[in-house]
Protein backbone atom coordinates (compact mmCIF):
# COMPACT_ATOMS: atom_id res chain seq x y z
CA UNK A 1 0.00 0.00 0.00
CA UNK A 2 2.67 2.75 0.78
CA UNK A 3 4.71 1.25 -2.00
CA UNK A 4 1.50 2.44 -4.31
CA UNK A 5 1.49 5.73 -2.51
CA UNK A 6 5.11 6.35 -2.81
CA UNK A 7 4.97 5.68 -6.47
CA UNK A 8 1.90 8.20 -6.77
CA UNK A 9 3.96 10.59 -4.77
CA UNK A 10 6.50 10.46 -7.32
CA UNK A 11 4.52 9.98 -10.41
CA UNK A 12 2.70 13.27 -9.23
CA UNK A 13 6.28 15.55 -8.39
CA UNK A 14 7.35 14.30 -11.98
CA UNK A 15 4.13 15.95 -13.55
CA UNK A 16 4.18 19.08 -11.57
CA UNK A 17 7.33 20.08 -13.97
CA UNK A 18 6.15 20.75 -17.01
CA UNK A 19 9.08 19.52 -19.14
CA UNK A 20 8.43 16.19 -17.81
CA UNK A 21 5.72 15.08 -20.35
CA UNK A 22 7.12 15.84 -23.63
CA UNK A 23 10.73 14.13 -22.32
CA UNK A 24 8.92 11.14 -21.43
CA UNK A 25 7.19 11.68 -24.73
CA UNK A 26 10.33 11.79 -26.24
CA UNK A 27 12.17 8.68 -24.70
CA UNK A 28 9.38 6.69 -25.29
CA UNK A 29 8.97 6.99 -29.02
CA UNK A 30 12.76 7.28 -29.39
CA UNK A 31 12.95 4.14 -27.68
CA UNK A 32 10.19 2.55 -29.58
CA UNK A 33 11.52 3.28 -32.88
CA UNK A 34 14.49 1.98 -31.80
CA UNK A 35 13.09 -1.36 -30.84
CA UNK A 36 11.74 -1.71 -34.59
CA UNK A 37 13.92 0.06 -36.49
CA UNK A 38 17.84 0.12 -34.62
CA UNK A 39 19.09 2.77 -37.67
CA UNK A 40 16.88 5.37 -35.59
CA UNK A 41 19.95 6.01 -32.96
CA UNK A 42 23.15 5.71 -35.76
CA UNK A 43 25.06 8.08 -35.56
CA UNK A 44 24.29 9.06 -39.38
CA UNK A 45 20.07 9.50 -38.84
CA UNK A 46 20.79 11.09 -35.90
CA UNK A 47 22.78 13.52 -37.78
CA UNK A 48 20.92 14.11 -40.46
CA UNK A 49 17.63 15.05 -37.91
CA UNK A 50 19.68 17.79 -36.24
CA UNK A 51 20.43 18.84 -39.53
CA UNK A 52 16.57 19.39 -39.88
CA UNK A 53 15.90 21.17 -36.39
CA UNK A 54 16.82 24.41 -36.35
CA UNK A 55 14.96 25.56 -39.17
CA UNK A 56 11.62 24.78 -37.47
CA UNK A 57 13.48 25.39 -34.20
CA UNK A 58 14.33 29.08 -34.35
CA UNK A 59 11.31 29.71 -35.52
CA UNK A 60 9.06 27.51 -32.46
CA UNK A 61 11.61 29.39 -30.15
CA UNK A 62 9.67 32.86 -31.06
CA UNK A 63 6.46 31.02 -30.81
CA UNK A 64 7.18 30.39 -27.53
CA UNK A 65 7.88 33.70 -26.24
CA UNK A 66 4.75 35.56 -28.63
CA UNK A 67 2.50 32.41 -26.87
CA UNK A 68 3.91 32.91 -23.74
CA UNK A 69 2.71 36.80 -24.08
CA UNK A 70 -0.86 35.84 -25.09
CA UNK A 71 -0.52 35.97 -29.11
CA UNK A 72 0.80 33.88 -31.77
CA UNK A 73 1.98 34.10 -35.23
CA UNK A 74 0.93 32.54 -38.28
CA UNK A 75 2.59 34.52 -40.85
CA UNK A 76 6.02 32.94 -39.75
CA UNK A 77 5.87 30.27 -42.89
CA UNK A 78 5.45 33.44 -45.40
CA UNK A 79 8.21 35.18 -44.08
CA UNK A 80 10.55 32.18 -43.94
CA UNK A 81 10.00 31.85 -47.64
CA UNK A 82 9.68 35.90 -48.53
CA UNK A 83 12.62 37.32 -47.13
CA UNK A 84 15.28 35.01 -48.10
CA UNK A 85 13.61 35.11 -51.59
CA UNK A 86 13.78 39.26 -51.57
CA UNK A 87 17.14 38.84 -50.36
CA UNK A 88 18.36 36.78 -53.08
CA UNK A 89 16.22 38.15 -55.96
CA UNK A 90 18.12 41.66 -55.49
CA UNK A 91 21.90 39.62 -55.30
CA UNK A 92 20.61 38.20 -58.46
CA UNK A 93 18.77 40.85 -60.68
CA UNK A 94 19.99 44.04 -58.82
CA UNK A 95 23.66 42.99 -58.27
CA UNK A 96 23.47 44.28 -54.34
CA UNK A 97 26.05 42.38 -52.42
CA UNK A 98 24.94 39.56 -50.15
CA UNK A 99 25.17 41.27 -46.72
CA UNK A 100 23.49 44.80 -47.83
CA UNK A 101 20.56 42.46 -49.47
CA UNK A 102 20.69 40.34 -46.11
CA UNK A 103 19.40 43.39 -44.22
CA UNK A 104 17.05 44.54 -46.92
CA UNK A 105 15.48 40.83 -46.31
CA UNK A 106 15.88 41.05 -42.48
CA UNK A 107 14.47 44.86 -42.31
CA UNK A 108 11.51 43.94 -44.58
CA UNK A 109 10.93 40.47 -42.35
CA UNK A 110 10.77 42.81 -38.95
CA UNK A 111 8.55 45.82 -40.99
CA UNK A 112 6.06 42.93 -41.34
CA UNK A 113 6.43 41.96 -37.56
CA UNK A 114 5.96 45.23 -36.67
CA UNK A 115 2.31 45.70 -38.31
CA UNK A 116 1.82 42.77 -36.95
CA UNK A 117 1.75 44.06 -33.54
CA UNK A 118 0.73 47.14 -34.32
CA UNK A 119 -2.36 45.76 -35.71
CA UNK A 120 -3.14 43.22 -32.76
CA UNK A 121 -1.88 46.31 -30.05
CA UNK A 122 -3.15 49.43 -31.47
CA UNK A 123 -6.35 48.81 -33.81
CA UNK A 124 -7.17 45.68 -31.42
CA UNK A 125 -7.57 42.61 -33.89
CA UNK A 126 -7.03 39.04 -32.62
CA UNK A 127 -3.41 37.68 -33.58
CA UNK A 128 -5.12 34.91 -35.04
CA UNK A 129 -6.96 36.94 -38.06
CA UNK A 130 -4.12 39.97 -37.99
CA UNK A 131 -1.78 37.00 -39.02
CA UNK A 132 -3.34 35.57 -41.27
CA UNK A 133 -4.50 38.17 -43.22
CA UNK A 134 -0.45 38.44 -43.33
CA UNK A 135 -0.11 35.19 -44.23
CA UNK A 136 -1.73 35.57 -47.38
CA UNK A 137 -0.32 38.44 -48.37
CA UNK A 138 3.13 38.06 -47.62
CA UNK A 139 3.21 34.96 -49.66
CA UNK A 140 0.68 36.25 -52.34
CA UNK A 141 3.45 38.54 -52.33
CA UNK A 142 6.39 36.51 -52.29
CA UNK A 143 4.44 34.22 -55.30
CA UNK A 144 3.57 37.67 -57.31
CA UNK A 145 7.61 38.90 -56.89
CA UNK A 146 9.08 35.38 -58.22
CA UNK A 147 6.24 34.48 -60.78
CA UNK A 148 6.18 31.05 -58.53
CA UNK A 149 10.24 30.48 -59.40
CA UNK A 150 12.97 29.88 -57.10
CA UNK A 151 15.94 31.95 -56.66
CA UNK A 152 19.49 30.41 -56.59
CA UNK A 153 21.36 31.19 -53.47
CA UNK A 154 24.48 29.64 -54.41
CA UNK A 155 28.28 31.12 -54.64
CA UNK A 156 27.37 34.10 -51.91
CA UNK A 157 30.65 35.48 -49.66
CA UNK A 158 32.17 32.48 -48.09
CA UNK A 159 31.98 33.73 -44.78
CA UNK A 160 28.50 34.47 -44.87
CA UNK A 161 28.15 30.82 -46.07
CA UNK A 162 30.13 29.32 -43.67
CA UNK A 163 28.22 31.35 -40.60
CA UNK A 164 25.04 30.21 -41.73
CA UNK A 165 25.20 26.37 -43.17
CA UNK A 166 28.87 25.83 -42.00
CA UNK A 167 29.65 22.45 -40.91
CA UNK A 168 32.36 20.80 -38.13
CA UNK A 169 32.25 16.73 -38.23
CA UNK A 170 33.33 15.53 -35.26
CA UNK A 171 33.53 11.98 -35.57
CA UNK A 172 30.74 10.03 -37.17
CA UNK A 173 28.83 13.07 -36.83
CA UNK A 174 28.64 16.61 -38.46
CA UNK A 175 26.80 19.77 -36.80
CA UNK A 176 25.63 22.36 -38.81
CA UNK A 177 26.40 26.05 -38.37
CA UNK A 178 22.16 26.43 -37.84
CA UNK A 179 22.32 23.50 -35.02
CA UNK A 180 24.68 25.84 -33.27
CA UNK A 181 22.50 29.47 -33.69
CA UNK A 182 19.30 27.51 -32.18
CA UNK A 183 21.33 26.25 -29.21
CA UNK A 184 22.89 29.56 -28.49
CA UNK A 185 19.32 31.34 -29.06
CA UNK A 186 17.99 28.83 -26.78
CA UNK A 187 19.80 29.74 -24.17
CA UNK A 188 19.68 33.07 -24.17
CA UNK A 189 16.03 33.10 -24.10
CA UNK A 190 15.31 30.55 -21.78
CA UNK A 191 17.44 32.63 -19.36
CA UNK A 192 15.39 36.24 -20.79
CA UNK A 193 12.59 34.65 -19.93
CA UNK A 194 13.23 33.20 -16.49
CA UNK A 195 15.95 36.10 -15.16
CA UNK A 196 15.20 39.09 -17.46
CA UNK A 197 13.13 42.21 -16.28
CA UNK A 198 11.28 41.86 -20.01
CA UNK A 199 10.89 38.07 -19.29
CA UNK A 200 8.64 38.71 -16.00
CA UNK A 201 6.57 41.47 -18.23
CA UNK A 202 6.37 39.05 -21.26
CA UNK A 203 4.72 36.53 -18.73
CA UNK A 204 2.78 39.37 -16.95
CA UNK A 205 1.27 40.23 -20.03
CA UNK A 206 0.37 36.89 -21.13
CA UNK A 207 -1.18 36.20 -17.55
CA UNK A 208 -2.93 39.20 -17.02
CA UNK A 209 -2.63 42.12 -19.42
CA UNK A 210 -4.98 44.52 -17.24
CA UNK A 211 -3.16 44.00 -13.93
CA UNK A 212 0.69 44.17 -16.36
CA UNK A 213 -0.98 48.05 -17.19
CA UNK A 214 -2.07 48.32 -14.07
CA UNK A 215 1.90 48.00 -12.78
CA UNK A 216 2.51 50.47 -15.85
CA UNK A 217 4.35 47.74 -17.90
CA UNK A 218 3.95 48.89 -21.87
CA UNK A 219 2.18 45.62 -22.54
CA UNK A 220 1.84 46.87 -26.05
CA UNK A 221 5.52 47.45 -26.68
CA UNK A 222 5.94 43.76 -24.90
CA UNK A 223 3.77 42.71 -27.55
CA UNK A 224 4.88 44.85 -30.69
CA UNK A 225 8.89 43.57 -29.46
CA UNK A 226 7.87 40.26 -29.66
CA UNK A 227 5.97 40.40 -33.16
CA UNK A 228 9.60 42.01 -34.29
CA UNK A 229 11.72 39.61 -33.23
CA UNK A 230 9.36 36.54 -34.34
CA UNK A 231 9.61 37.63 -37.91
CA UNK A 232 12.79 38.56 -37.55
CA UNK A 233 13.61 34.90 -36.37
CA UNK A 234 11.29 33.55 -38.58
CA UNK A 235 13.55 35.80 -41.79
CA UNK A 236 16.78 34.30 -40.48
CA UNK A 237 15.77 30.52 -40.55
CA UNK A 238 14.67 31.01 -43.68
CA UNK A 239 17.76 32.26 -45.16
CA UNK A 240 20.14 29.59 -43.70
CA UNK A 241 17.44 27.06 -45.09
CA UNK A 242 17.73 28.64 -48.43
CA UNK A 243 21.12 28.79 -48.21
CA UNK A 244 21.55 25.11 -47.57
CA UNK A 245 19.33 23.98 -50.32
CA UNK A 246 20.49 26.36 -52.93
CA UNK A 247 17.81 27.66 -53.89
CA UNK A 248 14.86 30.25 -52.46
CA UNK A 249 11.48 29.02 -52.78
CA UNK A 250 8.22 31.22 -53.05
CA UNK A 251 6.16 28.33 -51.40
CA UNK A 252 8.69 27.25 -48.90
CA UNK A 253 7.99 27.05 -44.56
CA UNK A 254 4.49 25.92 -45.80
CA UNK A 255 2.93 24.98 -43.05
CA UNK A 256 5.39 25.72 -40.63
CA UNK A 257 3.06 28.17 -38.33
CA UNK A 258 1.12 25.03 -37.17
CA UNK A 259 3.96 22.85 -36.55
CA UNK A 260 5.86 25.06 -34.73
CA UNK A 261 3.09 26.12 -32.27
CA UNK A 262 2.97 22.41 -32.08
CA UNK A 263 6.13 22.32 -31.12
CA UNK A 264 5.79 24.76 -28.50
CA UNK A 265 2.30 23.79 -27.25
CA UNK A 266 3.95 20.39 -27.00
CA UNK A 267 6.71 21.19 -24.79
CA UNK A 268 4.02 22.78 -22.08
CA UNK A 269 3.80 26.31 -23.25
CA UNK A 270 0.09 27.44 -22.28
CA UNK A 271 -1.91 28.36 -25.51
CA UNK A 272 -3.84 30.82 -23.79
CA UNK A 273 -1.10 32.90 -22.48
CA UNK A 274 1.14 33.14 -18.81
CA UNK A 275 3.18 30.11 -19.15
CA UNK A 276 5.75 29.27 -21.13
CA UNK A 277 9.34 27.08 -21.29
CA UNK A 278 11.71 27.47 -23.57
CA UNK A 279 13.26 24.04 -22.46
CA UNK A 280 10.23 22.47 -23.08
CA UNK A 281 9.77 23.80 -26.50
CA UNK A 282 13.67 22.70 -27.29
CA UNK A 283 12.27 18.81 -26.10
CA UNK A 284 9.08 19.39 -28.53
CA UNK A 285 11.47 20.27 -31.66
CA UNK A 286 13.14 16.84 -31.08
CA UNK A 287 10.27 15.16 -30.27
CA UNK A 288 8.39 16.20 -33.39
CA UNK A 289 11.22 16.17 -35.65
CA UNK A 290 12.35 12.74 -34.20
CA UNK A 291 8.48 11.51 -34.49
CA UNK A 292 9.08 12.57 -38.34
CA UNK A 293 11.88 11.11 -38.66
CA UNK A 294 11.00 8.01 -37.24
CA UNK A 295 7.82 7.36 -38.48
CA UNK A 296 9.53 7.39 -42.43
CA UNK A 297 12.31 4.60 -41.18
CA UNK A 298 9.83 2.12 -39.44
CA UNK A 299 8.26 2.79 -43.14
CA UNK A 300 4.69 4.17 -42.61
CA UNK A 301 3.53 4.65 -46.53
CA UNK A 302 4.16 7.86 -47.37
CA UNK A 303 0.64 9.12 -48.11
CA UNK A 304 -0.82 8.42 -44.79
CA UNK A 305 2.48 10.06 -42.69
CA UNK A 306 1.26 13.62 -42.72
CA UNK A 307 -1.86 12.08 -40.69
CA UNK A 308 0.15 10.05 -37.89
CA UNK A 309 2.30 13.25 -37.20
CA UNK A 310 -1.48 15.17 -37.24
CA UNK A 311 -2.57 12.52 -34.61
CA UNK A 312 0.20 12.57 -32.56
CA UNK A 313 0.65 16.41 -32.28
CA UNK A 314 -3.26 15.77 -31.24
CA UNK A 315 -3.06 13.57 -28.43
CA UNK A 316 0.24 15.04 -27.00
CA UNK A 317 -1.98 18.20 -26.92
CA UNK A 318 -4.60 16.98 -25.42
CA UNK A 319 -2.24 15.56 -22.66
CA UNK A 320 -1.24 18.82 -21.99
CA UNK A 321 -4.12 20.81 -21.83
CA UNK A 322 -5.89 18.23 -19.32
CA UNK A 323 -2.58 18.19 -17.03
CA UNK A 324 -3.24 21.99 -17.27
CA UNK A 325 -6.63 21.76 -16.12
CA UNK A 326 -6.14 19.31 -13.57
CA UNK A 327 -3.22 21.36 -12.03
CA UNK A 328 -5.47 24.57 -12.03
CA UNK A 329 -8.07 22.44 -9.61
CA UNK B 1 -0.09 78.30 -4.27
CA UNK B 2 3.26 77.51 -2.30
CA UNK B 3 4.25 73.92 -2.79
CA UNK B 4 4.22 73.78 1.24
CA UNK B 5 0.54 74.35 2.07
CA UNK B 6 -0.73 72.91 -1.46
CA UNK B 7 -2.93 69.38 -0.99
CA UNK B 8 -1.16 66.38 -2.65
CA UNK B 9 -3.66 65.75 -4.81
CA UNK B 10 -6.51 67.76 -5.86
CA UNK B 11 -8.79 66.45 -8.79
CA UNK B 12 -10.76 69.71 -10.32
CA UNK B 13 -14.09 69.29 -12.22
CA UNK B 14 -13.52 65.84 -12.96
CA UNK B 15 -16.19 64.99 -15.75
CA UNK B 16 -16.33 60.94 -17.73
CA UNK B 17 -18.36 59.99 -20.24
CA UNK B 18 -19.07 56.88 -21.57
CA UNK B 19 -20.72 57.72 -24.52
CA UNK B 20 -23.84 59.08 -23.35
CA UNK B 21 -23.34 57.92 -19.88
CA UNK B 22 -21.73 60.19 -17.61
CA UNK B 23 -20.26 58.34 -15.12
CA UNK B 24 -18.45 61.50 -13.53
CA UNK B 25 -20.28 64.55 -13.40
CA UNK B 26 -17.65 67.52 -12.53
CA UNK B 27 -16.35 66.00 -9.16
CA UNK B 28 -13.62 67.97 -7.15
CA UNK B 29 -11.54 65.79 -4.68
CA UNK B 30 -8.17 66.98 -2.73
CA UNK B 31 -6.74 64.72 0.22
CA UNK B 32 -3.55 66.28 2.48
CA UNK B 33 -0.79 65.00 3.11
CA UNK B 34 -1.37 62.14 6.14
CA UNK B 35 -4.75 62.39 5.74
CA UNK B 36 -7.28 59.49 5.16
CA UNK B 37 -9.97 60.37 2.99
CA UNK B 38 -12.86 57.71 2.66
CA UNK B 39 -15.10 57.34 -0.57
CA UNK B 40 -18.39 56.34 -0.26
CA UNK B 41 -21.66 55.81 -2.86
CA UNK B 42 -23.96 53.59 -4.11
CA UNK B 43 -23.32 50.95 -6.50
CA UNK B 44 -22.29 52.42 -9.79
CA UNK B 45 -21.96 55.94 -7.80
CA UNK B 46 -18.82 56.75 -9.35
CA UNK B 47 -15.93 55.82 -7.01
CA UNK B 48 -13.64 53.73 -9.17
CA UNK B 49 -13.99 55.53 -12.01
CA UNK B 50 -12.71 58.75 -10.05
CA UNK B 51 -9.95 56.54 -8.74
CA UNK B 52 -9.15 55.11 -12.06
CA UNK B 53 -8.50 58.46 -13.42
CA UNK B 54 -6.68 59.41 -9.98
CA UNK B 55 -4.33 56.20 -10.87
CA UNK B 56 -3.86 56.99 -14.44
CA UNK B 57 -5.85 53.73 -15.63
CA UNK B 58 -8.44 56.13 -16.86
CA UNK B 59 -8.41 59.46 -18.65
CA UNK B 60 -11.04 61.86 -17.96
CA UNK B 61 -13.39 63.48 -20.84
CA UNK B 62 -12.16 66.99 -19.20
CA UNK B 63 -11.22 68.30 -15.59
CA UNK B 64 -7.82 68.77 -13.77
CA UNK B 65 -5.57 66.65 -11.39
CA UNK B 66 -2.89 68.68 -9.73
CA UNK B 67 -0.02 66.41 -8.13
CA UNK B 68 1.63 69.35 -5.01
CA UNK B 69 0.30 72.00 -6.23
CA UNK B 70 1.25 71.36 -10.00
CA UNK B 71 -1.10 70.54 -12.81
CA UNK B 72 -0.46 66.80 -13.88
CA UNK B 73 -1.16 65.25 -17.20
CA UNK B 74 -1.19 60.99 -17.09
CA UNK B 75 -0.78 59.39 -19.54
CA UNK B 76 -0.94 55.88 -17.97
CA UNK B 77 -0.46 54.54 -14.30
CA UNK B 78 3.20 54.61 -14.93
CA UNK B 79 3.04 58.25 -14.64
CA UNK B 80 0.85 57.61 -11.38
CA UNK B 81 3.16 55.48 -9.74
CA UNK B 82 5.92 57.69 -10.33
CA UNK B 83 4.39 60.31 -8.93
CA UNK B 84 4.37 58.35 -5.35
CA UNK B 85 0.41 57.03 -6.16
CA UNK B 86 0.06 53.34 -6.05
CA UNK B 87 -3.24 51.72 -6.17
CA UNK B 88 -4.84 48.58 -4.97
CA UNK B 89 -8.04 47.58 -7.30
CA UNK B 90 -11.78 46.31 -6.68
CA UNK B 91 -10.42 43.09 -8.77
CA UNK B 92 -7.13 41.92 -7.14
CA UNK B 93 -4.44 43.03 -9.77
CA UNK B 94 -2.29 40.38 -9.69
CA UNK B 95 -1.07 37.63 -12.21
CA UNK B 96 -2.22 34.52 -11.45
CA UNK B 97 0.75 32.51 -13.05
CA UNK B 98 3.48 34.68 -11.20
CA UNK B 99 4.80 33.96 -7.79
CA UNK B 100 4.44 36.02 -5.15
CA UNK B 101 8.23 37.60 -5.40
CA UNK B 102 7.52 38.18 -9.41
CA UNK B 103 3.93 39.95 -8.34
CA UNK B 104 5.59 42.22 -5.94
CA UNK B 105 8.24 43.84 -7.97
CA UNK B 106 6.24 43.29 -11.27
CA UNK B 107 6.99 46.44 -13.07
CA UNK B 108 10.17 47.80 -10.82
CA UNK B 109 12.60 44.13 -10.80
CA UNK B 110 15.27 45.73 -9.14
CA UNK B 111 18.15 45.16 -10.96
CA UNK B 112 22.03 45.35 -11.28
CA UNK B 113 23.59 45.15 -15.01
CA UNK B 114 23.73 48.09 -17.05
CA UNK B 115 24.31 46.01 -20.35
CA UNK B 116 21.05 46.04 -22.94
CA UNK B 117 19.27 42.98 -20.96
CA UNK B 118 18.04 43.84 -17.02
CA UNK B 119 18.96 40.81 -15.36
CA UNK B 120 16.52 40.81 -12.42
CA UNK B 121 18.22 40.79 -8.66
CA UNK B 122 16.24 37.65 -7.57
CA UNK B 123 18.41 37.40 -4.63
CA UNK B 124 16.95 40.49 -3.25
CA UNK B 125 14.02 39.96 -4.82
CA UNK B 126 13.31 36.94 -2.64
CA UNK B 127 14.86 38.32 0.92
CA UNK B 128 12.56 41.46 0.34
CA UNK B 129 9.33 39.48 -0.40
CA UNK B 130 10.37 37.11 2.86
CA UNK B 131 10.24 40.17 4.97
CA UNK B 132 7.66 41.49 3.63
CA UNK B 133 5.07 38.34 3.79
CA UNK B 134 6.15 38.40 7.80
CA UNK B 135 5.38 42.07 7.95
CA UNK B 136 2.02 41.62 6.76
CA UNK B 137 1.89 38.53 8.87
CA UNK B 138 1.45 35.62 5.96
CA UNK B 139 4.87 34.11 6.17
CA UNK B 140 3.90 30.99 8.10
CA UNK B 141 3.39 28.50 4.75
CA UNK B 142 4.50 31.08 1.90
CA UNK B 143 7.35 31.40 0.48
CA UNK B 144 8.47 34.31 -2.71
CA UNK B 145 8.02 31.40 -4.89
CA UNK B 146 4.79 30.23 -4.09
CA UNK B 147 2.41 31.12 -7.02
CA UNK B 148 -0.96 32.99 -6.64
CA UNK B 149 -3.01 30.60 -7.43
CA UNK B 150 -2.23 28.94 -4.23
CA UNK B 151 -3.18 31.82 -2.29
CA UNK B 152 -6.84 32.66 -0.66
CA UNK B 153 -8.19 35.80 -1.34
CA UNK B 154 -7.44 37.47 1.40
CA UNK B 155 -3.26 36.79 1.45
CA UNK B 156 -3.71 37.88 -2.13
CA UNK B 157 -5.15 41.14 -0.46
CA UNK B 158 -2.31 40.94 1.44
CA UNK B 159 0.50 40.56 -1.25
CA UNK B 160 -1.36 43.71 -3.02
CA UNK B 161 -0.74 45.57 -0.22
CA UNK B 162 2.50 44.37 1.17
CA UNK B 163 3.87 45.93 -2.42
CA UNK B 164 2.31 49.41 -1.62
CA UNK B 165 3.74 49.04 2.00
CA UNK B 166 7.26 48.60 0.35
CA UNK B 167 7.60 51.11 -2.86
CA UNK B 168 6.21 53.77 -0.05
CA UNK B 169 3.80 55.86 -2.09
CA UNK B 170 2.62 59.39 -0.96
CA UNK B 171 -0.91 58.23 -1.33
CA UNK B 172 -2.23 55.12 -1.40
CA UNK B 173 -5.80 54.17 -3.28
CA UNK B 174 -7.66 51.14 -2.00
CA UNK B 175 -10.87 49.94 -4.05
CA UNK B 176 -12.52 48.01 -1.55
CA UNK B 177 -9.48 46.47 -0.43
CA UNK B 178 -11.25 44.56 2.44
CA UNK B 179 -14.04 43.01 0.53
CA UNK B 180 -14.26 39.21 0.71
CA UNK B 181 -11.66 39.37 4.04
CA UNK B 182 -11.99 37.53 6.92
CA UNK B 183 -11.99 39.03 10.29
CA UNK B 184 -8.39 38.73 10.36
CA UNK B 185 -7.30 39.84 7.10
CA UNK B 186 -9.75 43.25 8.02
CA UNK B 187 -8.10 44.24 10.43
CA UNK B 188 -5.07 43.86 8.85
CA UNK B 189 -6.20 46.08 5.94
CA UNK B 190 -7.20 48.73 8.69
CA UNK B 191 -4.17 48.01 10.37
CA UNK B 192 -1.85 49.31 7.42
CA UNK B 193 -3.86 52.34 6.81
CA UNK B 194 -3.40 53.73 10.12
CA UNK B 195 0.32 52.94 9.77
CA UNK B 196 0.43 54.49 6.59
CA UNK B 197 -1.19 57.74 8.15
CA UNK B 198 1.24 57.61 11.05
CA UNK B 199 3.99 57.19 8.17
CA UNK B 200 2.76 61.09 6.96
CA UNK B 201 1.22 59.10 4.09
CA UNK B 202 -2.18 59.38 2.45
CA UNK B 203 -4.68 57.26 1.76
CA UNK B 204 -8.13 57.70 -0.30
CA UNK B 205 -9.99 54.48 1.42
CA UNK B 206 -13.34 52.92 -0.72
CA UNK B 207 -15.70 51.15 0.65
CA UNK B 208 -19.26 50.04 1.37
CA UNK B 209 -18.79 48.91 4.58
CA UNK B 210 -19.47 52.37 6.69
CA UNK B 211 -18.36 50.81 9.60
CA UNK B 212 -14.75 50.33 8.62
CA UNK B 213 -14.94 53.90 7.08
CA UNK B 214 -15.53 55.16 10.35
CA UNK B 215 -12.93 53.15 12.19
CA UNK B 216 -10.52 55.11 9.95
CA UNK B 217 -11.18 58.12 8.08
CA UNK B 218 -10.21 61.54 8.65
CA UNK B 219 -12.83 62.50 6.25
CA UNK B 220 -15.73 61.56 4.09
CA UNK B 221 -16.30 62.05 0.15
CA UNK B 222 -19.93 60.63 -0.49
CA UNK B 223 -20.54 60.24 -4.58
CA UNK B 224 -24.40 60.12 -6.11
CA UNK B 225 -24.87 59.32 -9.61
CA UNK B 226 -21.69 60.65 -10.26
CA UNK B 227 -21.67 64.09 -8.31
CA UNK B 228 -20.13 64.57 -5.18
CA UNK B 229 -22.90 65.07 -2.35
CA UNK B 230 -20.99 65.40 0.63
CA UNK B 231 -17.62 65.92 1.93
CA UNK B 232 -17.91 66.05 5.99
CA UNK B 233 -15.27 65.79 8.52
CA UNK B 234 -14.63 63.09 10.69
CA UNK B 235 -16.64 65.10 13.73
CA UNK B 236 -19.29 65.77 11.89
CA UNK B 237 -19.68 61.96 10.47
CA UNK B 238 -22.33 59.82 11.68
CA UNK B 239 -23.44 56.57 10.29
CA UNK B 240 -27.50 57.90 10.07
CA UNK B 241 -26.47 60.66 8.45
CA UNK B 242 -24.37 59.30 5.65
CA UNK B 243 -26.39 57.03 5.13
CA UNK B 244 -29.59 59.06 4.10
CA UNK B 245 -27.07 61.30 1.99
CA UNK B 246 -25.64 58.01 0.32
CA UNK B 247 -29.14 57.00 -0.45
CA UNK B 248 -30.18 60.98 -1.60
CA UNK B 249 -32.69 61.46 1.14
CA UNK B 250 -30.51 63.91 2.25
CA UNK B 251 -28.02 66.61 0.97
CA UNK B 252 -24.52 66.76 2.54
CA UNK B 253 -25.24 70.67 2.60
CA UNK B 254 -22.17 71.61 4.76
CA UNK B 255 -19.73 70.98 2.09
CA UNK B 256 -16.76 71.26 4.72
CA UNK B 257 -14.00 73.56 2.72
CA UNK B 258 -11.18 71.53 2.64
CA UNK B 259 -7.83 72.51 4.20
N1 LIG C 1 -16.18 51.18 -19.27
C1 LIG C 1 -17.40 51.68 -19.04
N2 LIG C 1 -18.28 51.85 -20.05
C2 LIG C 1 -19.51 52.36 -19.83
N3 LIG C 1 -19.97 52.71 -18.64
C3 LIG C 1 -19.15 52.57 -17.58
C4 LIG C 1 -17.83 52.04 -17.72
N4 LIG C 1 -17.23 52.03 -16.50
C5 LIG C 1 -18.15 52.50 -15.64
N5 LIG C 1 -19.30 52.82 -16.28
C6 LIG C 1 -20.50 53.40 -15.66
O1 LIG C 1 -20.10 54.46 -14.83
C7 LIG C 1 -20.86 54.45 -13.63
C8 LIG C 1 -19.94 54.48 -12.43
O2 LIG C 1 -19.25 53.24 -12.33
P1 LIG C 1 -18.18 52.92 -11.19
O3 LIG C 1 -17.56 51.63 -11.50
O4 LIG C 1 -17.31 54.10 -11.03
O5 LIG C 1 -19.12 52.79 -9.91
P2 LIG C 1 -18.72 52.49 -8.40
O6 LIG C 1 -19.14 53.68 -7.62
O7 LIG C 1 -17.32 52.06 -8.29
O8 LIG C 1 -19.70 51.29 -8.06
P3 LIG C 1 -19.45 49.96 -7.14
O9 LIG C 1 -19.68 50.37 -5.75
O10 LIG C 1 -20.53 49.05 -7.61
O11 LIG C 1 -18.09 49.45 -7.43
C9 LIG C 1 -21.78 53.25 -13.70
O12 LIG C 1 -23.05 53.68 -14.10
C10 LIG C 1 -21.15 52.38 -14.75
O13 LIG C 1 -22.14 51.64 -15.42
MG1 LIG D 1 -16.33 50.22 -7.82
Amino acid sequence: MTCLETLRRIVDRVLAVRESIPLVLLIASSLGFYLVSPAFLSPMNLSNMFAFIPELGIIALGMTMLLTAGVFDLSVGAVFAFAPLLTYTIVNQVGIPLELAMLVGFAAAMLIGLINGLLVTKVGISSFLVTLGMMLVVRGLGLYMSAGYPQKTLGGDPIIQTLLVGTVTIGPVTIYAGLLWFIGLAVFLHFLLRRARFGNWVLATGGNGKSARARGINTDAVTIRLFVFMSFLASFAGLISATRVGSAYPIAGDGYELETIAMAVVGGTSLFGGRGTIIGTVIGVILIRSIRNGIILIGVPGLAYNMFVGIIILVAMSVQALLERRNAS
Amino acid sequence: MSESTAPLVEMLGIVREYGKVQALGGVDLAVQPGEIVTLLGDNGAGKSTLIKILSGADRPTSGEIRIRGNAMRFRSTRDAIALGIETIYQDSALVEQLSIGRNLFLGREPSKSRGPVHWMDRTQMDQVTEELLKRVGISKKLSAHTPITALSGGERQAIAIARAMYFEADLIVLDEPTNNLGVEETHGVLRFIREAREAGRSCVFITHNMHHAFQVADRAVVLRLGKKVADIPRSEMTVERIERIIMGLEDGEAVASVG
